[in-house]
């Protein structure tokens, strides 16, 4: 033990890391702003990682003064984990500790809503409240179910559907989803380019435009009214950015970029114009900005990323801070064989990124990729070129060997990546893994509704509620989603013949819900006779024995009406001025004591659902299936949550609300959402099986084998939201409009072949009606390696995952909430079941929360104290 | 929209204390989608509240609160590198270190499972004196679950005040732990296997005759653990428990309406949820 800092170099070696010239100039560079270009695989995070200690122990900036923001959660967790162990590691040889908590590390997301309840931000230094963050499915729900309809009457728009959609898409549908998804991806685009409408109206003269810049307003103002207040992820950057701004409005310096000494922000390629705006702002102070990402990974231009905000970093550094940044790549790539590097760096050449075919400018930062690895056999093939079917089966017959070969270490290793999971080659591989007995992992392959747990579960459920019916709506999304509701509804009849106790169970709750219907009824009856207004305070003295009276009343109804406890509770609100009304105490006596979550729960303890359980708790599992019922539980809880649901009362069971609402509505939306909703994939994915995965979500990951299963993207032409936008930017001079859509093609097969380690299959289809994208027909030429003379005793052994970043662990919340009970960890922990109960938890949250509130309010008037004392 | 709720010179810690109950009621209602039976609120309130009364001398000389210690560098006897992490409180005062962790739970099933909180504040203990190089005096158990009797004395306190001063007094919330991290290199080597089988995929709950085991006065794990529990209808254990130890339960425990409990668990679950 000494109190001699160690050196970097000491901190290395006891950490294992072996850095090149490059990340070690990466991690020391402290001066100007700093650039690093980074190749897929060249250990960006190990860099961030070591830079951001570097600062602390060698910089002496604390972890407050550091702003390091990630592109998901997920990463920002390993990001603190590594933090931690390393530091630990100073800390074991000096005895300084360094407390992460007041860091900000996180998504911009997250990030931007600390800056807004900062104190550090706030002119008189109090705690502002930030409003709640709604994601992407709220926000659609937000819109279409609660506002949409109040929104337009407002507004006065007939036949509002129609004429959106024939703004966005050509086509005058009435389909309110249409409409709804489209205004929603448009007024992000507004957010994220920060174009307010007072500015937009000058801007354009188009009618329907000038309408939905209306809608946009009064969307925006219907997020502020909600309660709680909420906003949306474009919305809340905005909020951030004024909040900078108000700050140094008010104390009339600049004070907003001085409270980081250092701003790091990785995937740099993909922030939006806004994002820049604020990470340049809280860099004005001390200019300290170093931005890292990789150009040719940029994927998000759909949710309105910028990769120009990347390849222009350098002349906006001199605009925005009047200095230039020293620019650093990282091009040694560490994680692929040395085909596999050749291979996509070949492939991402072959585009023409030069501004008008001769200019010296590009649309690219030009690398040069080097891989670390030197085997230089065969990483890279293709399957013979030939009917999908066919070639499916080639690869699916590759995929098994290498499996049986021991070659990974589980099925999971090896990925399925696709453009779109909705395409028809998805189901032909995945046939032909099955073919073979392999099993796959593909939740979002068409919807998520359409894996066998949703379908023998909802359908369960839905013969409790009852089935909804076709309607006479035309539309292919509809008619595909009530085949959906057949399917599911004749599979749970099929499970009932197998399933004696089962199908009474759902018989025995079927009637319950007709039993509080019928007493709903009966209540309403009575009111109606005896003249009273649903609205009234409930008088137990004048109402309790007629409505007792009503016809055929349940015992179970009665009951509500002669308990003490609510006679309790009645008195107790009549004496506060808060009385309870009539109606509500008809809902409550015509209450079930469950919901669809603790239905889920307990239809989980059937035999078809509980085998899916039981195939978890072993060491030798399939994970897919609990996977899907928990994805499937958190489904559920959202939908109590989005509609008020925790009780399911008459009012949600009569007329076949609960019908209309669950499956008609909500179900529905998930349905034709798709795919989008759950963007982070779960990682590791579940053992025993091969996972399909869309390129974006394989984004950040790295697998042994990776199969491009469908070399081609359909869809040339810029999206309509970008035609829209693009006149109305201030800005232009990015990529042009009619070359975006060739970019972006160019660059998410990029990722995904980049995501290879030892093996990368390309899937080469031919025949009628098949192709695939260029440049990969002109690479798959008669010379390249095919499966069929591939050697299977040239791929590396699996390795172990010893040189992964060290996880945390809790005390109590996993290795108390373990010892306690290893299944109940699994559910609820290991694969985030929803729980239907969660009041103990609440309650404790609840508690902790508060007494910490007032520590630290205790410990600030102690502060102020001190503070008032000494002066 | 934000709006300032800075501190109010002549804001009491008790409407502070309300206050901020009231904000993260609100918040974590909107996060969990459904709120707390009024009753149930209540008595979180009441624990905040008497945990201010009865302890102010402590609440009032924490010197940080919500300290996240780290264990790094750990590694598990496959190879698993890991990290242990825990929350306390400490209060420095004096020269004196204590470092406090807080707890909802019953005091009497913390008094009757020491060892437990033992081996916990131990590993903690390890961290601030050898890792974090800290002098540190005592380790304690804060449990601010009330008793019955400090309850009721609450809940009549306009009537008789000195009630409930006289239940406070007698209320010892603070459960001093013995500090001896003799042992600790033990807890870490369970903690270990623990991350190990964890990562292993073992999941497999307990017999279930640790289920029918009476953990504190009557109760049962089943009834404190599996009854709070969503998956127990899919757990073999439980169902094998049921089987053996309370077969008049089984044709019930089919049944959701009669395994919503009491009536005013009932009740309490309709007034968390139903809104007015």
């Amino acid at each position: 033990m000494s109190d001699v800092v160690p050196a970097l170099e000491e901190l290395w070696e006891a950490a294992e890391f072996d850095p090149n010239d490059q990340q070690k100039r990466a991690i020391q560079y402290v001066g100007r702003p700093l650039f690093l270009t980074a190749g897929p695989g060249s250990g960006k995070t190990r860099v961030l990682l070591w830079r951001t200690v570097h600062l602390i122990v060698h910089k002496e900036v604390k972890p407050e003064e550091i702003f390091l923001s990630t592109f998901t959660e997920k990463a920002a967790l390993q990001l603190k984990e590594g933090l931690t162990a390393l530091l630990g590691l100073v800390t074991a040889r000096t005895g300084n500790y360094f407390d992460l908590t007041k860091m900000y590390i996180g998504t911009l997301h997250s990030l931007c809503q600390r800056v807004i309840a900062d104190r550090r931000f706030s002119p008189d230094r109090q705690r502002p409240k930030a409003p709640l963050l709604i994601d992407e499915l709220s926000q659609y729900l937000h819109l279409r179910d609660r506002n949409w309809r109040a929104i337009l009457s407002e507004l006065g728009w007939k036949n509002a559907n129609q004429e959106i959609n024939e703004f966005f898409a050509g086509r005058a549908s009435v389909s309110r989803h249409h409409a709804v998804s489209s205004c929603i991806s448009l007024f992000n685009r507004f957010s994220e380019e920060s174009l307010d409408p007072p500015r937009l109206r000058t801007r354009t003269s188009d009618p329907t435009l000038l309408r939905l810049i209306e809608l946009y307003e009064k969307y925006r103002e219907s997020l502020r009214q909600a309660k709680p207040p909420v906003t949306d992820f474009a919305l809340l950057q905005q909020e951030a950015l004024r909040t900078l701004e108000d700050l140094d409005r008010r104390v009339g310096a600049s004070r907003a970029g001085s409270i980081f000494k250092h701003v790091i922000i990785d995937e740099y390629q993909d922030t939006n114009t806004i994002q820049e705006r604020l990470i340049f702002k809280l860099a004005s102070g001390h200019k300290q900005v170093c931005v890292v990402g990789d150009d040719d990974q940029a994927l998000y231009r759909f949710r309105g990323a910028t990769v120009e905000n990347l390849v222009r970093f350098p002349e906006r550094c001199r605009t925005y801070l009047g200095t230039h940044p020293e620019v650093v790549p990282l091009n040694v790539n560490y994680r692929s064989r040395k085909r596999i590097v050749s291979f996509y760096s070949d492939f991402i050449s072959r585009c023409d990124w030069r501004k008008n075919g001769k200019s010296k400018l590009y649309y690219r930062v030009m690398k040069e990729l080097e891989a670390k690895r030197k085997d230089s056999r065969v990483s890279v093939i293709a399957s013979g070129r030939d009917h999908p079917d066919v070639a499916c089966a080639e690869i699916a017959r590759l995929v098994k060997r290498i499996i049986e070969a021991g070659k990974v270490a589980d099925p999971n290793q090896i990925a399925f990546l696709y453009p779109s999971l909705k395409s028809v080659q998805v189901g032909r591989m995945a046939g032909a893994l099955e073919a073979e007995g392999l099993k796959v992992y593909a939740p979002r392959a068409h919807t998520f509704l359409e894996v066998d747990e949703a379908v023998g579960m909802l359908g369960v459920v839905m013969h409790v509620f009852g089935k909804p019916e076709r309607g006479g709506y035309g539309g292919r999304d509809y008619a595909n989603f009530f085949d959906w509701v057949d399917e599911a509804f004749s599979g749970a009849k099929a499970l009932f013949s197998t399933d004696a106790a089962l199908e009474r169970f759902v018989s025995d709750r079927r009637k319950e819900t007709r039993l509080v219907v019928n007493d709903y009824q009966a209540l309403l009856k009575v009111s109606e006779r005896e003249g009273w207004a649903m609205s009234q305070p409930y008088d137990p003295d004048a109402m309790k024995r007629p409505l007792l009276g009503a016809d055929g009343l349940s015992r179970r109804a009665k009951r509500t009406f002669l308990s003490a406890y609510v006679e309790g509770l009645v008195r107790n609100r009549a004496r506060t001025q808060r009385p309870f009304t009539l109606t509500y105490m008809i809902l409550r006596a015509t209450s079930l004591d469950w919901n669809i979550l603790d239905l889920f729960y307990r239809i989980c303890g059937f035999r078809h659902f509980r085998k899916m359980f039981e195939q978890a708790e072993r060491v030798k599992k399939d994970e897919g299936p609990v996977c899907n019922l928990s994805l499937l539980s958190q489904y559920i809880g959202r939908f109590i949550d989005e509609y008020n649901a925790s009780v399911l009362s008459a009012g949600f069971l009569a007329d076949d609300r609960l019908q209309q609402t669950f499956f008609a509505s909500y179900l529905y939306a998930l349905f034709r959402r798709g795919e989008s909703e759950y963007e982070d994939a779960e990682d590791p994915f579940p053992r025993g099986r091969i996972p399909f995965l869309t390129i974006h979500q394989a984004k950040g990951l790295e697998f042994p084998v990776v199969v491009l299963g469908n070399p081609r993207k359909n869809g040339w032409g810029p999206q309509r939201v970008e035609e829209i936008v693009y006149p109305l930017l201030p800005r232009r001079g990015g990529e042009p409009l009619d070359r975006m859509a060739e970019f972006d093609v160019m660059r998410m097969f990029y990722v995904a072949l980049s995501r290879a380690k030892n093996l990368l299959v390309i899937a080469h289809y031919s025949g009628q009606g098949q192709s695939i994208n260029e440049p990969f027909s002109s690479m798959l030429d008669d010379d390249f390696p095919r499966i069929i003379e591939f050697e299977l005793e040239t791929l590396p052994e699996p390795e172990d995952a010893d040189a992964e970043l060290p996880k945390t662990y809790s005390y109590t919340g996993d290795f108390l909430l373990y010892k306690r009970c290893p299944r109940q960890y699994m559910a609820f922990r290991k694969y985030g079941f929803v729980p239907s109960r969660s009041q103990t938890m609440f309650f404790g949250s609840l508690i902790h929360e508060t007494i910490d509130d007032l520590h630290q309010h205790l410990i600030d008037k102690r502060g102020r104290n001190a503070q008032e004392q000494r002066a | 929209m934000p709006k300032s709720n800075g501190p109010d010179p002549n804001e009491s810690i008790e409407d502070f204390i309300v206050r901020r109950f009231e904000e993260n009621f609100q918040r974590l209602r909107f996060e969990n989608g459904h709120g707390l039976a009024p009753e149930v609120k209540e008595a979180a309130k009441r624990q905040v509240l008497l945990y201010w009364r009865r302890l102010r001398e402590v609440a009032e000389t924490i010197t940080d609160t919500e300290v996240r210690l780290s264990l790094p560098g750990q590694v598990t006897s496959k190879k698993r590198k890991f990290n242990i992490e825990g929350v306390v409180d400490i209060v420095r005062e004096e020269g004196r270190t204590v470092m406090y962790d807080l707890k909802t739970h019953d005091p009497e099933y913390i008094r009757e499972n020491l060892g437990e909180y033992e081996a916990q504040l131990n590993v903690y203990a390890h961290i601030w004196q050898n890792l974090r190089k800290q002098e540190l005096n005592e380790t304690a158990v804060i449990a601010t679950r009330p008793s019955d009797a400090l309850d009721a004395a609450w809940i009549n306190r306009d009537r008789n005040a000195s009630a409930l001063e006289d239940e406070l007094e007698r209320w010892n919330p603070v459960i001093p732990i013995p500090f001896d991290t003799r042992h600790v290199q033990d807890t870490i080597e369970k903690f270990a296997n623990t991350v190990d089988r964890i990562e292993d995929g073992v999941y497999i709950p307990p017999p279930p005759s640790h289920l029918s085991k009476k953990e504190i006065r009557d109760e049962t794990f089943a009834t404190r653990v599996c009854r709070n529990c969503d998956v127990r209808f899919s757990c073999l254990s439980f169902r094998e428990y049921l089987k053996t130890y309370r077969p008049k339960e089984l044709p019930k425990f089919r049944d959701i309406y009669e395994d919503a409990g009491a009536e005013q668990d009932r009740e309490a679950r309709i007034d968390a949820g139903l809104e007015t």
